[in-house]
């Protein structure tokens, strides 16, 4: 993520700004949503040992006087799923992407029973706020 | 229909708030199959979008709209050997990859 960093910093230009877009270092809460309210039926047991990495590789290429910070927000993110097939979708990434990803079946079970009782029409929703580094390319030089 | 990410366009708000991204050179590391891509090119930008999975870069060409084909190339490639020359981007978007 380092060599990453410092490649970026080579590409941009004086004075450039580098953004680094990512899930926050939070688990994801997953529920269902009907006319715009969400009802939590769990949470997800990612890792987060990639976001630390990331947060690590960030602080030393900070250290090492490649940027500076600009600015730094988090806000809120939803990913929104019609079907429980989507759902799956969804989680089964998190096993090709993290070797330790623990089952999630519990999850897909809870969110199953939830579609399958009466009511209108739910949408499955996964929520996990988004944290964004906005960093300013400073030159080495200087 | 899938999985729809950030409907409320929180992400674009948030990249708004950053820069003018009109006429900017801008290389988006980890493009995916395209979704943050042609969010920053209605902003205005133009984007070199790399990704190192060729299968989702396929994707992400098939569902180029026309009027973003001079605004957006997609390459495959890796963030740690980046084929574009020193100073050449005005900004670096790690897209959900660092």
């Amino acid at each position: 993520m380092v060599h990453a960093l410092r490649e970026a910093h080579r590409v941009l230009k004086p004075n450039g700004i580098l953004i680094d877009l990512r899930p926050a270092l939070v688990h994801r809460r997953v529920g269902t949503e009907r006319a715009g309210r969400f009802r939590q039926l769990g949470r997800m047991y990612e890792s987060l040992d990639d976001d630390r990495k990331a947060n690590r590789s960030v602080a030393l290429v900070l250290r090492a006087g490649l940027f500076n910070v600009e600015w730094r927000t988090q806000f809120d993110c939803r990913r929104v799923m019609d079907s429980l097939a989507d759902f799956r979708t969804f989680v089964d990434e998190f096993l090709t992407l993290e070797r330790d990803f623990p089952p999630h079946d519990w999850l897909i079970q809870r969110v199953q029973r939830a579609l399958e009782t009466r009511g209108r029409a739910k949408k499955i929703v996964v929520r996990g706020p988004l944290m964004m580094n906005v960093l300013r390319k400073r030159d080495v030089g200087a | 229909m899938g999985i729809e990410i950030d409907p409320e366009q929180n992400e674009v708000r948030a990249l708004k708030r950053v820069t003018n991204w009109r006429r900017e050179r801008v290389v988006e590391i980890g493009c995916g199959d395209g979704r943050l891509t042609l969010r920053l090119a209605r902003l205005g930008a133009f984007v070199h979008a790399i990704d190192p999975d060729a299968k989702l870069i396929r994707t992400a060409r098939t569902k180029l709209p026309r009027r973003f084909a001079k605004r957006i190339r997609y390459h495959v490639g890796q963030a740690e050997h980046l084929n574009h020359a020193n100073e050449s981007f005005d900004l670096v978007v790690f897209a959900w990859a660092l």
